[in-house]
């Protein structure tokens, strides 16, 4: 009897795990069904945020652009960059018109297309056209800030210009110019044993204009230049400067007409550059016709290409420009000029001459900027 | 929890079943609702697309309508200016006008200053037009034109910006919608999975129970109740059922126990009887041992006869020898085979004794074959049967009675014949002496002892024939034949 009861007990026992197992199960089942509604209720709130993410976006207080019509250039990006960012600070929007239509327009296409999009600001690298000065009085008339970039139109009413003091860039010039002669002088001497003063042959100097539009800022570089050679001449520098027109009217033209300088074969000892594009094309046309060292370039700009080229031998010196610093001045000059009526008349970036002696320190210089400039991003 | 598992089975199952049911319809409420939220957001995607292209479409009628009033000045094409301006208006009105870091935004912005500057320019050709200063409306027209292809080309622009980001969305929403259909599939295996889980857990929590009470009663129905108690795990109807075997297993059990005990007390009750009737036997066995003392007898007897004999009284000599040998004849021969001339003898001196004591009142015939005479055959068989001939035959009768022994041979037996002429029997008598049913009482009187039954049942014994012995009586007053069959002896 005790037997049984003992048993019953145990089976008492075993009956309440079991059921406590049961109950267990039951409740585990409907906790892994409930799950699975929350992991789907879960993942379709996020897909469905993720639509509503996209549809916040940030507004910007001011929207303004930038025309150039070499608005790819890396020199040009550059700039815009530089713009971009000063921009954002003041939540203000710089857009670089013409990048995103599907027309390849003209400057003063896209002149237009800002006036009438009622922008709150221009930035142009402008030129002394009819055109362009009709174009910047139309935005004075309605209500709409001008900066020129780079070129300036002196006749319309802007609020202000932003280049590089073409002179000064000019004298660089001159004074390279002048350093090459002054070496090759002094190989020449060095080399031909009964030497004579009067002997000693003219340099060609090219400076590669261009030709579609009457440049103010290229004007005064290239007076720069001629300045600079007649003073040095004076020491013994014998330079013969011709300005080589380039046609810059369509696409391609510019790399064609350099083509053409060394086709015809009588190419210049010295070739000076002013802008990015002529620079990269004369490197190039140098290479091709294998006359790496007979010519010495003197380039506008400091992109990687050319910097490259200086580090060897191909490209004799380059003025590099603070792009950055352009940008920036634009901005502020448009924010300055909302703000206050009324602005600096003339900004100018600084500008610093690269060459083979300087040029590796410049390159690390440049990347310490660039480690400096990417480390907080990265935190 | 235990509150549900105690429910009644009905309750159960079908609260079981309206809960996996509505889990599944819950879930495919919830992926009808959601496929058709995204489908619709993947029907958006393009929808700026789609809008653009009727505000390009609006455009090109405002120009066309403008340039079909400047051509033909009709009425008509005036109207279908007016409208297409309000259209194309309304159109641009919805454009958005703020500055974001998305290009489409800035896109419709610009689009939009310049569309209503269009529009200005367009309304003032169609003034100049209606007023005919011709100068002014062709360079307003112009103007327009030119205005037209810039707005043309910036709605392409962003169409193809928009198309772009749009793709990319939708490319995303396909590959989320995807991801969403697989999560789905997931999660409707998972709840399928947990209610397919329950059902089973239910339909264990039932049959298991009702198992182990089937095997329960499988064991009782082979007999064994001490198969021990099924416990009943809910309180549901299986567990009534449970309850209520337990219950009947117990109740059996004390059933059984109760009759156990009631047939092991009338089994003691009829050994108890058994045994007394056995001792009342023996008591009468004894007391019968106790009134004749056949040796004393004998002696005394014989004593008796030679003392006739010295006096000369031969008759009482004989008489007392006679019953000497009678008692002699009890002494001796009683649990041995005897010859039939033996048994013979003893009738012959009994009727010898009784015709004395009742001065000779029985006459007795005797047809003996004496070549069977030795045929050997139980002792004190045929006395006790004509002793019951005398007694319950011929006693009334008088001098009438007439008792009459026959031995002789009937195809291989030997047959001995007691008849007697006396009051005869019934059946139902004869069948009561044969089946040794007849009451005590009446065989007792004043014989030695030995009854009818006691005689046929020897004689069934000696013979193992139970034909073979048989009473014969035609009725009252008819007489009675008493015959006895015997084996003979081929020695």
């Amino acid at each position: 009897m005790e037997e049984r009861i003992q048993e019953e007990k145990l089976n008492t026992q075993t009956g309440k795990k079991k059921k406590s197992r049961r109950n267990g199960f039951f409740f585990l089942s409907l906790l892994l069904t409930a799950m699975a509604m929350i992991l789907l209720l879960v993942f379709y709130q996020s897909y469905m945020n993720s639509f509503r993410e996209d549809k916040v976006q940030k507004v910007y207080d001011r929207y303004y652009v930038m025309i150039a019509p070499d608005r790819k250039s890396d020199f040009m990006q550059s700039v815009y960059k530089g713009a971009f960012e000063r921009g954002e600070k003041d939540n203000i929007y710089i857009d670089l018109l013409g990048d995103d239509l599907p027309e390849d327009y003209t400057k003063y296409d896209l002149m237009r297309i800002a006036i009438d999009s009622g922008v709150d600001g221009i930035i142009i690298d402008a030129d002394e056209s009819e055109e362009m000065t009709g174009l910047l009085m139309e935005a004075d008339l309605a209500n709409i800030p001008v900066v020129t970039l780079l070129d300036d139109n002196t006749q319309a009413t802007r609020c202000s210009f932003v280049g590089i003091g073409g002179y000064d860039v000019g004298r660089e010039y001159g004074l390279q110019v002048s350093d090459i002669i002054k070496s090759l002088r002094r190989e020449y001497f060095m080399t031909t044993e009964d030497a004579k003063e009067e002997d000693i042959a003219v340099i060609d100097v090219a400076v590669l204009v261009n030709s579609s539009e009457p440049s103010t800022s290229q004007n005064i570089i290239i007076s720069g230049i001629k300045e600079t050679i007649a003073r040095t001449e004076q020491s013994g520098s014998k330079a013969n400067l011709t300005l080589v027109s380039v046609d810059n009217s369509n696409a391609f033209s510019v790399e064609e007409s350099i083509r053409d300088l060394f086709i015809n074969g009588d190419v210049p000892g010295i070739i000076v550059c002013l802008d990015e594009l002529t620079t990269t094309c004369v490197y190039q046309a140098v290479i091709d016709y294998n006359v790496v060292g007979e010519v010495s370039i003197l380039g506008y700009y400091n992109s990687d290409t050319i910097i490259n080229a200086i580090d060897r031998g191909a490209v004799y010196a380059t003025i590099a420009i603070d792009t950055a610093q352009l940008g920036r001045y634009c901005v502020e000059a448009l924010e300055e000029y909302n703000d206050m009526g009324a602005t600096s008349q003339y900004f100018t970036a600084d500008v610093t001459l690269i060459n083979r002696s300087n040029v590796s320190s410049y390159v690390r210089k440049e990347e310490q900027d660039e480690q400096i400039l990417e480390s907080p991003s990265e935190n | 929890m235990n509150r549900f598992w105690n429910l009644p089975l009905r309750t159960k199952v079908t609260s079981v079943y309206i809960l996996a049911n509505f889990l599944i319809l819950l879930v495919n409420i919830f992926l009808i609702i959601g496929i058709n939220n995204m489908s619709r957001e993947i029907e958006l995607v393009y929808q700026d697309n789609r809008q653009l292209n009727e505000l390009s479409v609006a455009l090109d009628n405002v120009q066309d309508s403008m340039t079909s009033y400047l051509n033909s000045k009709t009425s008509d094409s005036l109207e279908e200016y007016y409208k297409s301006d309000q259209a194309f208006d309304s159109m641009v009105q919805e454009l958005n006008d703020k500055i974001t870091d998305r290009p489409f935004d800035r896109m419709e912005h610009n689009i939009k200053n310049m569309a209503q500057g269009y529009l200005d320019t367009v309304r003032q050709t169609i003034e100049a037009k209606r007023g005919r200063n011709v100068e002014k409306y062709r360079v307003r027209y112009e103007k327009a034109s030119q205005e037209y292809n810039y707005i043309s080309s910036y709605i392409t622009a962003l169409n193809q910006v928009q198309f772009k980001n749009n793709s990319e969305n939708y490319n995303e929403m396909a590959a989320k919608f995807r991801s969403f259909e697989r999560i789905s599939i997931l999660v409707v295996f998972f709840v399928i999975a947990g209610n397919v889980f329950v059902i089973i857990m239910l339909v264990k929590s039932i049959m298991k129970p009702l198992g182990k009470l089937a095997d329960a009663a499988e064991q009782v129905a082979e007999g064994n109740l001490d198969a021990g108690q099924v416990e009943a795990e809910y309180k549901d109807e299986v567990g009534v059922v449970t309850d209520a075997f337990n219950k009947m297993i117990v109740s059996i059990r004390d059933y059984i126990e109760k009759l156990r005990q009631s047939m092991e007390a009338e089994r003691t009750l009829k050994e108890k009887e058994l045994t007394m009737e056995a001792h009342l036997k023996d008591a009468q066995l004894k007391y019968l041992q106790a009134q004749i003392n056949p040796h004393f007898l004998f002696n005394t007897l014989n004593a008796g006869a030679q003392l006739a004999m010295m006096e000369g009284a031969d008759r009482t000599y004989e008489y007392v020898q006679t019953v000497a040998d009678f008692f002699r004849y009890n002494v001796k021969k009683q649990d041995k085979p005897v010859s039939i001339k033996d048994e013979v003898s003893l009738v012959d001196n009994y009727i010898q004794i009784l015709n004395v004591r009742f001065s000779g009142d029985i006459k007795y015939e005797k047809e003996v074959d004496e070549s069977l005479l030795s045929t050997q055959m139980p002792a004190m068989i045929l006395q006790p049967i004509v002793e019951n001939c005398v007694n319950h035959g011929i006693r009334e009768m008088g001098d009438r009675g007439i008792i009459t022994l026959k031995v002789f041979r009937q195809d291989n037996e030997v047959c001995i014949s007691v008849k007697d002429n006396g009051k005869g029997m019934d059946e139902a008598t004869i069948e009561d002496i044969m089946n040794g049913t007849l009451s005590v009482d009446r065989q007792k009187g004043d014989s030695n002892g030995i009854g009818m039954d006691n005689v046929i049942a020897r004689v069934r014994i000696f013979t193992d024939d139970e034909d073979s012995i048989k009473i014969i009586s035609e009725g009252e007053a008819k007489g009675t034949e008493i015959l006895i069959y015997l084996p003979l002896e081929t020695a």
